[in-house]
């Protein structure tokens, strides 16, 4: 029962959405009062978290709080309480998002205490312990003993893009090879109708944002596919990072295009059970898309006898 | 002149940077487009950037050790200090070095070039440097140079003396073109040498490169000069600019959603300099703007990034300037004329080389303001930036200018001329 509190208690959030499907199990109307006792013990869970729970539905306009009495539902299952817990969930969604974006854009440094954040977003202590939770889930930021959230590495410099190149060249050709992938066939139709619809776009015409969602959707699928469930789990957690926080590409039309050749050729290959064939596909193709930048510079800055530059001095 | 190949192969060989590899991506495209078949010698610090564009590589090769962040550091140290310093003042520590280097480029890279041209065998070349190899004369095909630093490169009475950042009647003319040839003359002499060597007649001081079979100067009609003596049209001809195809930038979504968007871009050497880049970004924060600040290779160098800025360590260049209400620039030819080519108003703070000529141009010609590295305050800024978002004459100026030049676009030009030479 302690664990099961101590889990319910790092996510309001999960125990808000709950709280919502059991008013609507029982069909409460608008009005009806939402006893913290009652509601604590039907999600196990102690009347503190709850009284949190509660007050992120208070904070969306779901319940109300009276003084003296407690909270009642504002909202019924005819006036949109299913989409208001959608709603809900995007809304923390978006603040995760909110959040990991400034942070990719250095707008906030790598350690953040909830009360910095709280009077940076104008939010409630829960609604961003929320969102620090999801971040969490991913591996995206941890908990530091005390009051502050450590956010870990992110692809925001030509050195962590790299790094994240070299550890996608280990796994990704491995998630293919290892015993076991099966390809979602349906899934990979609408990959290949996508990365087509894209290829018949006017030159200069695909957006980097746009690219960069495909390229993850992609290279997430064959993570999914994977047999090995160790792979499959490094890989899911490492595109949707990716996705998060590597979202200024720069990639010339040229490279754009070849890249989602590259990506129907690997289908292609898996759809004939030409494993090992994609596997080495899946090399090139990564070794391909390493981000090229040029590296040196003239007018005095290097002489070509003295070689090229490997990068800057901060990478 | 027969040609070697059914289809033309031209090979093209920029400088090591920036501004002279994407004009010649620019053109290399439309060759393409045209059946022809571009191919790029690059330099070791450039390899991959060609091949992305769709372009085979020829790699001269690097030799010795590569440099190190120590050397960078070093080259940080000795020069940094002289990109405050004015366009006369600069001869000495930095442009008499950085022409010995050059030199030293061009010496280093004669045995590596020649190879390759044996190799791949052009039916032409494309020289966009400042200096010229020996290898491009023996390679016994026809040779275009790109003059894509600024206008100045080639002398004339009416055109101001080259890296002066002078008008051209400027009383301090004189003594400028007599500090340039004394701060060029051991390199000048140098390189002399060496053309000797290969069989190759000397060039006049203070010149490194002459002519090629046929000349492009990327000069766009709004700032070309009124020549004393007109350049011959059979072997020299202007380009609107070379503005190549880019993939399109997505601004991602700021905290901040208004206002007009200025990008803030000085090019592989001014990114360096983050202190300076980052008091700018300091004033940007007190602006109803949004801005887009490349800054290179230097991302860790900044934290606390206000909310209306948005920085990253490479754009599509092009696209970004495109959707822009200003574009703060070093004066490099390129980064000019696609603020020229979109119709954009220019802040140029120069801190060296071709920068100077085109700020001075920049400002003569109405498109745009010089602010010098070490002459602004905050207050200064922000009046020169809030001025040229506001200034509508310019605005409309611009516009006439874009829409001529996107009319009669340098890439095509170029390409079309350099076939013809074939």
């Amino acid at each position: 029962m302690a664990e099961l509190r101590r889990n319910a208690r790092q996510n309001h959030l999960t125990l808000a959405k709950q709280v919502i499907s059991i008013a609507l199990e029982r069909g409460l109307q608008p009005g009806e009062h939402l006893p913290e006792q009652a509601f604590s013990e039907a999600c196990g869970v102690s009347r503190t978290p709850m009284r949190a729970a509660f007050k992120i539905l208070e904070e969306n306009e779901i319940l109300s709080w009276r003084e003296e009495e407690g909270y009642f539902l504002e909202t019924g299952p005819q006036d949109g309480l299913t989409e208001a817990a959608q709603l809900l969930e995007e809304m923390e969604d978006s603040l995760a998002t909110r959040i990991l974006s400034d942070r990719a854009a250095r707008r906030i440094s790598d350690v953040q205490s909830v009360s910095a954040l709280v009077r940076r977003y104008g939010r409630s202590r829960s609604t961003v312990l929320n969102a620090l939770k999801i971040l969490a889930r991913d591996g995206i930021v941890t908990q530091l003993p005390g009051r502050s959230w450590a956010f870990q590495p992110i692809l925001d410099t030509p050195r962590s893009i790299e790094e994240s190149l070299q550890f996608r060249l280990i796994l990704e050709p491995q998630a293919i090879t290892a015993p076991g992938f099966q390809l979602d066939a349906q899934k990979a139709g609408l990959l290949r109708a996508q990365m087509q619809a894209h290829l018949q776009t006017r030159q200069g015409r695909i957006g980097s944002a746009s690219f960069m969602r495909i390229d993850t959707e992609f290279h997430g699928f064959i993570a999914e596919c994977s047999g090995n469930r160790f792979a499959r789990g490094a890989l899911l957690a490492h595109h949707r990072l990716r996705r998060a926080t590597q979202k200024d590409l720069s990639i010339p039309d040229f490279r754009l295009r070849q890249s989602l050749e590259e990506h129907l050729d690997i289908l292609d290959s898996l759809e004939q059970l030409q494993f090992d064939v994609a596997a080495d596909l899946m090399t090139l193709h990564l070794r391909r898309s390493r981000i090229r930048r040029p590296e040196a510079a003239n007018r005095g800055i290097v002489p070509l006898t003295r070689g090229p530059l490997t990068r800057g001095p901060s990478a | 002149m027969k040609r070697r190949n059914a289809a033309p192969v031209i090979a093209f060989f920029p400088e090591a940077s920036f501004g002279a590899a994407l004009n010649c991506i620019g053109i290399a495209q439309e060759l393409t487009r045209m059946g022809a078949v571009p191919v790029f010698i690059c330099h070791p610090g450039f390899t991959g950037v060609f091949a992305d564009y769709g372009f085979k590589e020829y790699h001269l090769p690097g030799g010795g050790a590569q440099a190190s962040a120590e050397d960078w550091q070093g080259f940080i140290n000795t020069h940094m200090p002289h990109f405050n310093l004015d366009a006369a003042a600069q001869l000495e520590p930095y442009v008499a070095p950085t022409w010995e280097a050059i030199v030293d480029t061009a010496i280093h890279a004669e045995a590596g070039l020649s190879a390759l041209l044996e190799q791949i065998r052009p039916d032409g070349i494309v020289l966009d440097n400042v200096i010229m190899f020996p290898a491009i004369a023996r390679a016994g095909c026809a040779w275009v140079r790109i003059v894509s630093c600024a206008e100045t490169e080639l002398p004339d009475a009416h055109v101001p003396p080259y890296l002066s950042g002078l008008a051209a009647d400027d009383p301090a003319r004189a003594g400028f073109e007599k500090a340039y040839l004394r701060a060029t003359r051991s390199a000048h002499r140098r390189y002399n040498e060496f053309r000797r060597l290969h069989g190759m007649a000397p060039l006049p001081a203070g010149v490194f490169l002459e002519p090629g079979d046929l000349t492009l100067l990327l000069s766009p009609e709004a700032v070309r000069y009124d020549r004393a003596t007109p350049l011959p049209e059979d072997r020299f001809g202007y380009l609107n600019g070379c503005v190549r195809s880019e993939s399109r930038f997505d601004l991602p979504r700021l905290p901040v959603e208004d206002g007009p968007l200025v990008y803030l871009g000085f090019g592989s050497l001014g990114a360096i300099d983050t202190d300076l880049i980052t008091r700018m970004i300091d004033v940007f924060a007190t602006l109803p703007a949004r801005f887009v600040v490349n800054v290179g290779g230097y991302l860790d160098a900044y934290t606390h990034v206000p909310d209306n800025v948005y920085l990253g360590d490479w754009f599509p260049q092009p696209s970004v300037v495109e959707q822009s209400a200003l574009f703060i620039h070093h004066g490099g030819n390129n980064s000019f004329c696609e603020a020229l080519y979109h119709g954009v108003p220019s802040l140029v703070m120069p801190y060296c080389w071709d920068g100077h000529d085109n700020a001075q141009r920049a400002e003569a010609t109405g498109t745009g303001v010089r602010i010098g590295r070490r002459d602004w305050t905050p207050d200064s800024l922000r009046r020169a930036i809030l001025q040229l978002l506001g200034d509508a004459p310019m605005r409309a100026r611009l516009a006439a200018i874009s829409e001529k030049m996107q009319a009669s676009p340098g890439t095509r030009r170029a390409a079309e001329a350099i076939l013809r030479l074939l």
